[in-house]
């Protein structure tokens, strides 16, 4: 596949999209200020999802930056609306993949040899394409079988120009629009992210970390990186197979015991964020692999660390004071962890959080929070806070809430549940 | 105290009625947390006793009038606290404060899940217990006893439970340390990891499972006697603690806190002995007392042996990375070693252990 890298083609391109959301929301507000209405929310609802479905079509088109503004577009609950947050939440691991050559050419420059001279045996076709890279099968020397993730060529330039643009479309929108919602904040977010995730480093980096982490844990695996055959584009690591996490049919076959399945892998990612402050925040069903033990038992592969993280001191703590207090209905301790991970209100009314929490709790399988973060309390949450936007969220958790969302849908699909405090006591069965 | 109106042969009551409180003349405040309970004629009194107290004290009497032994943990069978009290001081003027904060606040941690006892899924006993149970406080487990005993540990809506309260306790004592960052780490990473296997597959698995649950807190619950003296000995001296009187005192009041809980797990686990216990189906039956001693038996066991051993090497692992400086950590470890008075199991793995107390 060919991506036009031209930059005035792009710009064009990204201005037209942004020309034409802008119109059919400034359209839909004047003809309800013409007609002297108050605004129709299934309409607004009809401009959000058209609006998303046209921001997707020229993200997969020109790919580059779009598609990973897109996937952190797909994150923030808390500022989108939800039509753009679940259409664009599929710019994830499913696009078309670029040619051989292409991939071929990064491999041959970052190594200085052939890429036969690399690995004996390299699969033309990509196992997988996302937005910066794509994964190649291949084999070393050794005989060994490795997945190889090589990043596209001119993925920094593009990137460079279409932040560009959006920059002096933002810059232009809120010269013009009188109350314009603040895009910059957004996109220097996202240049300081795309600056880490374009030096694969950084990945096998935070591979490392976790897998360190993980050494004294046999439920969970996280792939040997081959360092000498790892470089700022490339990063070739150990091939795993294995059943989607949320599949119950492949885990069957896989021959995985199911039997307390949700508690182990919320155990997982209950050590990550909660006990050690460093987390994969992207664990949606196809960055997880699971395979049997010898009894049966799942162990969990984690793949992809680009989203890696690390919480500050003290986080893990807040959140487990949080999800305790709403346990406990105790709305002075709510308050009190809501500050300790830095929710801030403008006006300082803290009321307007513990509506949150009151809203967020009506809103689990009981009526009473147990210990379950579900995907429909986290739509929930946000909606509260972007019905009032005098609340700051910190980043942090909402990448934690996203997460912990993710983990309780493929508990769902398992009609399991994924409880981040049953997983935390001290001695689970 | 003013006592609730409650005749001494009532053995059935309402969940409100398990809930009531007495009238307390001053809430109990502590670390600027509003906790449950609260003074009369300057005596702190537990929260949601007014009505409780007596009707475990009700159900206890009749037991005994039925002539049926109750469950006990002997004292010889409950491990001394680690660290004990001087090897905890000793730390504490070393000014080797980690370990004991980080102690503390697992503590509370632990308390806090307490609440999860609420969600104990209850056997149908109606099927699965041949005789009736009305009257008795297994049949108060799910309408009052349990939500009662999850409330006083994690606390409710505004009011601090077990898990403020030590947290309050540790500040107060310890002058508000900083938290050891891997809190929550050892908490996951410790206690028994293994498969749980059935004991008697033909009961239900909620049966069993609500047997195991109240055997394991009845035994937490009187092994945490010796914290109590421990914490208080430890918090309440002036010469390590910031606030001694304060700080004994909120453990004391957990302490008296706690004293329902083993009363009611012990009669409820002692009824259950003096029933027959069925398979849902009907098809088996087994005296209860067979099925609380085995399991009453196996849980005491490992309680009182694996875990003092994990947690003595633990703590060993612990003060030697709270001191970066070889030597000084060499030296303390000695001390340590020494003010430790040690402790052994008394029984041999394939004796059996004395858990009766027949009636007088």
């Amino acid at each position: 596949m060919h991506i036009r890298a031209n930059p005035l083609y792009r710009r064009i391109r990204i201005g037209w999209t942004a020309l034409c959301v802008w119109w059919r929301y400034k359209r839909l507000t004047w003809s309800d200020r013409l007609r002297r209405r108050e605004p129709d929310a299934d309409a607004l609802h009809r401009v959000h999802q058209r609006n998303a479905d046209h921001i997707f079509h020229t993200a997969v088109t020109l790919r580059g930056m779009l598609v990973k503004m897109c996937q952190v577009i797909g994150t923030r609950s808390d500022v989108f609306p939800r039509e753009f947050v679940d259409t664009l939440a599929k710019c994830q691991d499913r696009l078309p993949p670029r040619d051989f050559d292409t991939i071929r050419r990064v491999v041959e420059e970052d190594f200085g040899r052939p890429i036969h001279e690399v690995f004996t045996e390299f699969d033309r076709e990509a196992v997988a394409a996302a937005s910066l890279a794509q994964v190649h099968k291949a084999r070393l020397a050794s005989g060994e079988e490795v997945a190889v993730k090589v990043q596209y060529p001119d993925i920094e330039q593009i990137m460079h120009i279409d932040l560009q643009a959006s920059r002096h479309i933002a810059v232009i929108y809120n010269r013009f629009d009188k109350s314009p919602l603040d895009f910059i904040p957004l996109l220097d977010e996202l240049q300081k992210h795309l600056r880490m995730e374009l030096d694969f480093r950084r990945e096998v980096e935070s591979a490392d970390r976790l897998r360190e982490f993980f050494a004294d844990e046999p439920s969970v695996k996280i792939p040997r990186v081959f360092a000498e055959l790892s470089t700022r584009r490339v990063i070739t690591m150990e091939f795993v197979e294995g059943a989607r996490v949320n599949d119950p049919d492949a885990l069957k076959d896989a021959g995985v015991n199911l039997d307390g399945y949700m508690a182990r892998l919320m155990r997982i990612f209950n050590r990550m964020i909660l006990a050690y402050g460093f987390f994969h925040a992207d664990p949606h069903p196809g960055n997880i692999l699971v395979n049997a033990n010898e009894h049966g038992r799942p162990v969990f592969t984690l793949i992809d660390f680009g989203l890696a993280k690390q919480l500050p001191d003290g986080f893990g703590m807040g959140l487990f004071e949080l999800m305790f207090s709403m346990m406990t209905f105790n709305e002075s301790a709510m308050l009190r962890a809501f500050r300790e991970l830095g929710f801030e209100t403008q006006t300082g009314n803290e009321e307007t959080l513990l509506h949150i929490a009151r809203r967020m709790i009506a809103r689990s399988d009981t009526g009473a929070f147990q210990g379950e973060f579900t995907e429909d309390m986290t739509d929930e949450m946000f909606d509260a806070i972007r019905e009032d936007p005098v609340v700051s969220v910190p980043t942090d958790f909402v990448l934690v809430a996203r997460a912990f969302a993710l983990l309780s849908g493929i508990g769902h699909a398992l009609g399991q549940s994924a409880n981040a405090l049953d997983a935390l006591g001290p001695n689970p069965s | 105290m003013a006592e609730t109106a409650v005749e001494s042969d009532q053995l059935v009551f309402s969940f409100d009625e398990l809930m009531t409180e007495d009238a307390y003349e001053e809430p109990l405040i502590t670390g600027g947390v509003r906790c449950h309970g609260g003074y009369i004629g300057g005596k702190y009194v537990s929260p949601r006793g007014a009505v409780r107290r007596r009707a475990i004290a009700n159900w206890h009497r009749r037991l005994a009038a039925d002539g049926l032994p109750v469950v006990v943990v002997p004292d010889k069978y409950v491990p001394p606290s680690y660290p004990n009290y001087p090897q905890a001081k000793f730390l504490l003027t070393e000014g080797v404060v980690d370990p004991l904060t980080r102690a503390l606040t697992i503590i509370s941690i632990v308390e806090g899940f307490g609440a999860r006892i609420r969600e104990v899924q209850l056997p149908d006993f109606d099927r699965e217990i041949k005789e009736s149970i009305d009257g008795t406080s297994l049949a108060h487990l799910g309408s009052g006893l349990f939500e009662a005993h999850a409330r006083d540990e994690a606390g409710h809506r505004d009011q601090g439970g077990h898990k403020q309260m030590w947290e309050a306790a540790r500040d107060v004592g310890l002058d508000k340390p900083d938290i050891p960052n891997d809190v929550l780490l050892r908490l996951m990473t410790g206690g028994s990891r293994g498969e749980r296997k059935r004991a008697f597959p033909e009961l239900s698995e909620r049966m069993e499972g609500m047997i195991t649950m109240m055997a394991n807190v009845l035994i937490i619950e009187t092994f945490a006697d010796n914290t109590f003296t421990w914490a208080k000995q430890l918090l309440g001296d002036p010469e390590v603690s910031a606030d001694a009187e304060r700080a004994a005192h909120i453990v004391d009041c957990i302490a008296r806190d706690e004293v329902p809980h083993v009363d009611y797990l012990t009669v409820a686990l002692s009824e259950l002995r003096g029933h027959t216990l069925c398979s849902p189906d009907g098809t088996f039956a087994i005296p209860g007392s067979e099925v609380i001693d085995t399991i009453f038996r196996g849980q005491l066991r490992g309680m009182a042996t694996q875990r003092p051993r994990e947690n003595r090497e633990r703590l060993r692992t612990e003060i030697r990375q709270a001191i970066a400086d070889e030597s000084r950590a060499t030296r303390i470890a000695r001390t340590f070693e020494d003010l430790d008075a040690g402790w052994e199991f008394p029984h041999a793995d394939d004796e059996e252990l004395d858990i009766l107390l027949s009636p007088a």
